[in-house]
């Protein structure tokens, strides 16, 4: 085979890659949200596959597949989901560290989020802290803090009142000065010139506590998300709109914000971050002062954006019941510490 | 009434009047969201510094009145935000210490007090080509500015810490209102006195504030009101041979209070 993977449909070729690992597979993903051919006529033809390309295969709708050199552990999946499968030469599995990662437990779903994330196909961003301490009022605060979070993963961080959430948060914001270490955003370390110029790149939910009445309507406070951009009113007001419908808050655009529910502004500051592009989310207690009707919305609306967008997402909140249903890692705050 | 148009003096008071009318009332929501009142009165005071200073040395009040302002509410900034302290009691500070020396001038270099307090009701009738041309030149660059960074400055009223995390220099423009405002505030006393200088950039805004549905219907019904009470105003004192700054504060406050009275609960 020419290529390392060909499509084909009724026997015509329509689309080639010459790309490695798990690539050619999220560029076919992309050829046929273009095309308006149904994945399960196509026949796809591939120089290598183990268990996560079968999983991408499947997600794919791809039901016929030829492959050079197969995994037995792409067998079983392709079984499951009734892929037509054959091959060239059959190995008990090949060098790929992905293969190894993704277990039995994962759903397709999961499976198929956890390869985004690692082809880099995510929105998200990376976060690194490194020995980090912040010192307020003669009191320690955050000590010798550390953290790793990687492109598109998700953490709840859980603590008392006063441990030092909040000020975590507007750390990596950068509106708070340290005594030691480091915080990196992607490859930006905050603080540098390049964060000054990506700093956009970082979306801030804070507690729902503006309670001043200044009129200015939820579309004009998801345009802020924009305000430091130049661009044409017209790509303004559809980007605007675009994150707007993302987060069902489209109906509110002309409505007042302060007159807005709780409920309702969340998901008016989640559109804000989303026109921002934020690759990097902070949410700062975002269930303060929201109902329960509030609260499951907007738990609904972050599982929504783990799944799709996919942006690096932090979360503090002592609301644990709540995170609970988010399913998310979770650590806790303690001693000016994660654990 | 027309005839009196003839009259270059006030020809050019009509035309200031209606410009920063329509201008100034950016500045009073400005003023307003970010809750400056308390910096509005010092600058009144520092105004009068500002004049005694430039009586004692002999120069024109209305510079003198613009450099004390502007250095007072950098001296107010600065403070306030590297110190962490309240910038209202910073400003209460300063109104008094700037009161205090003004008094001293006075006495001291035998200023005529009623020069120094002929500030509080304002001279609109007596602009030098150079306080005409530059007053016209900044209601232009205020009027310019609120367009051209409309987009940052909604970010900034919004919410400072949601402002800098959308990219906006929020320390920047939070500069550059002070700025402006200690600009404003010197050219409104000059036009209309100390006393009376909220009939153009707080009244208009506050009025707007009651009946805006966003924040660019905010800064255009502040400046409709703003341009509606300096016109009206104007011809009105002609028409009934009155003190111009008074009509139009009275209009202005006759308008308030209707729109007050008959706003729906």
């Amino acid at each position: 085979m020419e290529h390392s993977l060909v499509l084909f449909h009724n026997d015509q070729q329509i689309f080639f890659s010459d790309e490695h690992w798990l690539y050619p597979l999220f560029e076919v993903e992309q050829f046929l949200k273009e095309q308006s051919i149904s994945a399960n006529e196509l026949l796809l033809k591939d120089k290598i596959a183990g268990k996560a390309a079968a999983s991408l295969i499947v997600r794919l709708g791809i039901r016929h597949c030829y492959i050079e050199l197969l995994s037995e552990r792409a067998i079983p999946v392709f079984e499951k989901y009734g892929v037509k499968y054959s091959y060239q030469k059959l190995v008990d599995h090949i060098q790929c560290r992905t293969e190894d990662l993704i277990t039995d437990k994962m759903t397709m779903e999961e499976t198929y989020l956890f390869l985004r994330k690692r082809a880099g196909k995510v929105q998200g961003v990376s976060l690194k802290i490194n020995s980090f301490s912040v010192d307020i009022a003669g009191k320690q605060i955050l000590d010798n803090l550390e953290l790793d979070l990687g492109r598109g993963e998700q953490l709840v961080v859980q603590g008392e009142n006063g441990s030092g959430k909040t000020t975590l948060i507007r750390s990596i914001l950068g509106l708070i000065p340290s005594i030691n270490g480091s915080i990196t955003i992607g490859e930006e370390v905050v603080g540098s010139t390049g964060w000054q110029k990506n700093r956009v790149q970082t979306g801030y939910l804070n507690q729902e506590t503006i309670k001043n009445n200044f009129p200015i309507t939820a579309a004009e406070v998801v345009a802020i998300g924009l305000s430091s951009q130049k661009i044409p009113e017209t790509e303004r007001a559809y980007r605007v709109e675009l994150a707007m419908r993302k987060t069902g808050s489209f109906h509110l655009k002309s409505k007042l914000f302060h007159q807005l529910s709780g409920g309702e502004k969340q998901r008016v500051s989640l559109a804000r971050c989303l026109c921002q592009n934020a690759r990097l989310l902070l949410l700062d207690e975002p269930t303060s002062y929201l109902d329960e009707k509030g609260r499951e919305e907007l738990g609904e609306l972050l599982i929504d954006l783990s799944k799709n967008e996919a942006p690096t997402m932090l979360l503090v909140s002592h609301d644990s019941g709540w995170t609970d249903q988010l399913k998310w890692h979770s650590k806790t705050l303690k001693g000016g510490k994660l654990w | 009434m027309v005839d009196l148009f003839t009259y270059p003096p006030i020809l050019k008071g009509f035309i200031v009047l209606i410009l920063t009318g329509f201008a100034f009332p950016i500045t009073g929501v400005y003023l307003l969201r970010m809750n400056l009142l308390p910096l509005r009165f010092m600058l009144m005071h520092g105004a009068i510094l500002g004049g005694a200073l430039s009586l004692a040395m002999s120069v024109n009040p209305f510079g003198g009145t613009l450099v004390v302002n502007l250095l007072l509410v950098l001296l107010i900034s600065w403070m306030s935000r590297s110190l962490k302290a309240d910038p209202g009691q910073l400003s209460a500070f300063f109104m008094v210490v700037s009161i205090s020396i003004a008094f001293i001038f006075i006495y001291r270099f035998q200023v005529p007090a009623k020069d120094t307090l002929s500030l509080m009701w304002g001279s609109l009738y007596t602009l030098n080509e150079i306080e005409f041309v530059g007053t016209l030149v900044f209601s232009l660059l205020l009027i310019l500015f609120q367009a051209r960074y409309r987009h940052q400055l909604q970010a900034v009223f919004f919410d400072s810490d949601v402002a800098q995390t959308s990219g906006v220099n929020e320390k920047g423009f939070y500069y550059g209102i002070i700025l402006i405002t200690a600009v404003t505030v010197a050219a409104a006393m000059k036009l209309i006195g100390a006393l009376l200088l909220d009939a153009l950039l707080l009244l208009p805004a506050l009025i707007a504030s009651y009946h805006a549905k966003s924040y660019k219907g905010m800064i255009l019904w502040s400046s409709f009101w703003g341009g509606l009470f300096a016109t009206v105003g104007f011809l009105l004192s002609l028409a009934l041979d009155l003190p111009a700054s008074s009509t139009i504060a009275v209009f202005a406050s006759i308008v308030f209070l209707i729109l007050i009275l008959t706003k729906e609960k």
